[in-house]
């Protein structure tokens, strides 16, 4: 079963890290769920895959009444992000799949209905959850075409999809960045592989450094807090990516 | 043993082939079968139209050979539309046991999730859900499995009627004079044809997806 982690309590207000799961077989990548809490309604942040769903839900249930999720945030079409969505929809089939529009006639192969999705646009949209302001932000291209993060101004934390992604070893489990020279070491290959273009990133780079951000929160790997933050968009900014050579 | 989908072929079993997958195996050769079948319906309408010719150009002595010619056009034809409603049925059960292919593995999922939060009455209330779901699927797909084992009968009966009219050719062909030997060759042609459809309507009949051992 995975574990949870609070990362953020200001009320009912709460960000919830949902992270690594010992049972899980290795050919599976390890990913990292988020949900979001707000008087008393939850969003989830890229639920995963569909074999992963029993770790996730069994964690989540334990801190969370699933029923009181009114959505779920995908911050892009792939597998490990979003082929759980049929599963979670069984537990409230009124909930909302945000997605950008891009992937809104492609991610129903893997569930749903017309009704379940909110396309978003490519400029981002802002999501209220009871309340509480979040805004979906343009991050195309890095890896998917379609691809969006998701900001809490609030909170100050942005969920960042696979960027700030890191393949960790077995010794390097913990849910927050300690050392970042070490630990950029197990982001390198994966960002320069899996993000598409200089100048996508580039942009994403400009926004990003606009945001007050204290917690970044990637779909794979440890969360980046404090100046850890900066140091990473800094560090993605120089990096060449895009490349393959065969 | 009827072949009927029970829980543990709803579920599968986790390792190797669920039941839903061998049916879906057995229904895929079952169509198969009935696409051979409904191949060779058309062999015998040409060959009854080249009959009919062969018939007027003996004249009065093939005279009931034409006739059966005719009637097993009108077999061919009654074949055809046979295998088209059996085809159907194939196309429904495809569809549903598709279905319980894919919630096999979503039931799957529920399973783990349960093994690792019990007690939990939200799953336990989903899990219920699904479960009368999957027993009125069972009972539509059941209903499907009936349908189609009394149109494989139904098929059967009128291949036989098309055995006797090629009997009948056979007998009228030694009346057939000078054209004996053609008219012997043709109705032999239409017996071989009617053997063949005989055997693949067995293989359809003894299949396991009607409890059969093929």
């Amino acid at each position: 079963m995975k574990t949870t982690q609070t990362i953020f309590e200001d009320g009912t207000h709460k960000w919830t890290a949902i992270v690594r799961d010992p049972a899980k077989p290795d050919y599976l990548i390890d990913t990292n769920e988020y949900l979001v809490q707000h008087a008393g309604q939850g969003l989830l942040l890229d639920p995963g895959g569909a074999e992963i769903f029993p770790a996730v839900f069994s964690a989540l249930s334990a801190e969370f009444d699933p029923s009181k999720l009114t959505g779920i945030f995908a911050s892009h079409q792939d597998p490990d992000i979003i082929s759980s969505l049929a599963l979670w929809l069984e537990f409230n089939p009124q909930m909302k799949c945000y997605i950008s529009w891009l992937w809104e006639s492609f991610i129903p192969h893997f569930g749903g209905t017309a009704e379940t999705f909110v396309a978003l646009p490519d400029e981002g949209a802002g999501i209220s959850l009871a309340g509480l302001p979040l805004q979906a932000i343009p991050a195309h291209y890095l890896h998917s075409a379609g691809n969006l993060h998701l900001y809490d101004k609030q909170a100050k934390i942005l969920f960042s999809g696979d960027v700030g992604a890191a393949l960790l070893p077995p010794d390097k489990q913990g849910v927050f960045v300690e050392d970042f020279s070490s630990h950029i070491r197990h982001a390198e290959a994966f960002h320069r592989r899996w993000m598409a273009s200089n100048e996508a990133k580039r942009q994403w780079c400009e926004r990003a450094s606009h945001l007050k951000i204290d917690m970044l929160c990637p779909q794979h790997g440890a969360v980046y807090q404090g100046d850890d933050v900066q140091r990473f968009i800094n560090w993605f900014d120089e990096l060449h990516v895009g490349v393959i050579r065969v | 043993m009827t072949a009927e989908l029970t829980t543990s072929q709803w579920h599968g079993s986790g390792n190797g082939t669920s039941g839903a997958a061998l049916d879906l195996l057995r229904i895929v050769r079952i169509n198969e079968e009935i696409k051979r079948v409904v191949a060779v319906a058309f062999k015998i309408n040409i060959m009854a139209l080249n009959a009919i010719f062969l018939a007027k150009r003996a004249g009065n002595a093939a005279l009931g050979f034409g006739v059966l010619s005719n009637e097993l056009r009108v077999f061919s034809k009654d074949l055809r539309e046979s295998m088209i409603s059996l085809t159907r049925l194939i196309h429904d059960l495809v569809a549903e046991v598709s279905v319980v292919l894919q919630e096999s593995r979503q039931d799957a999922l529920f399973r783990r999730t349960l093994a690792q939060c019990s007690g939990n009455p939200m799953l336990d209330s989903v899990l219920e859900r699904r479960n009368a779901q999957h027993d009125s699927r069972a009972q539509r797909i059941s209903g499907l499995r009936r349908s189609l084992r009394l149109a494989v009968d139904d098929a059967a009966r009128l291949v036989e009627l098309g055995g006797v009219l090629a009997k009948s050719a056979k007998i009228e062909a030694a009346y057939g004079a000078g054209f004996a030997s053609s008219l012997g060759q043709v109705s032999g042609e239409f017996d071989g044809v009617v053997e063949e459809i005989r055997s693949s309507l067995e293989i359809l009949r003894r299949s396991k997806f009607f409890g059969g051992s093929a």
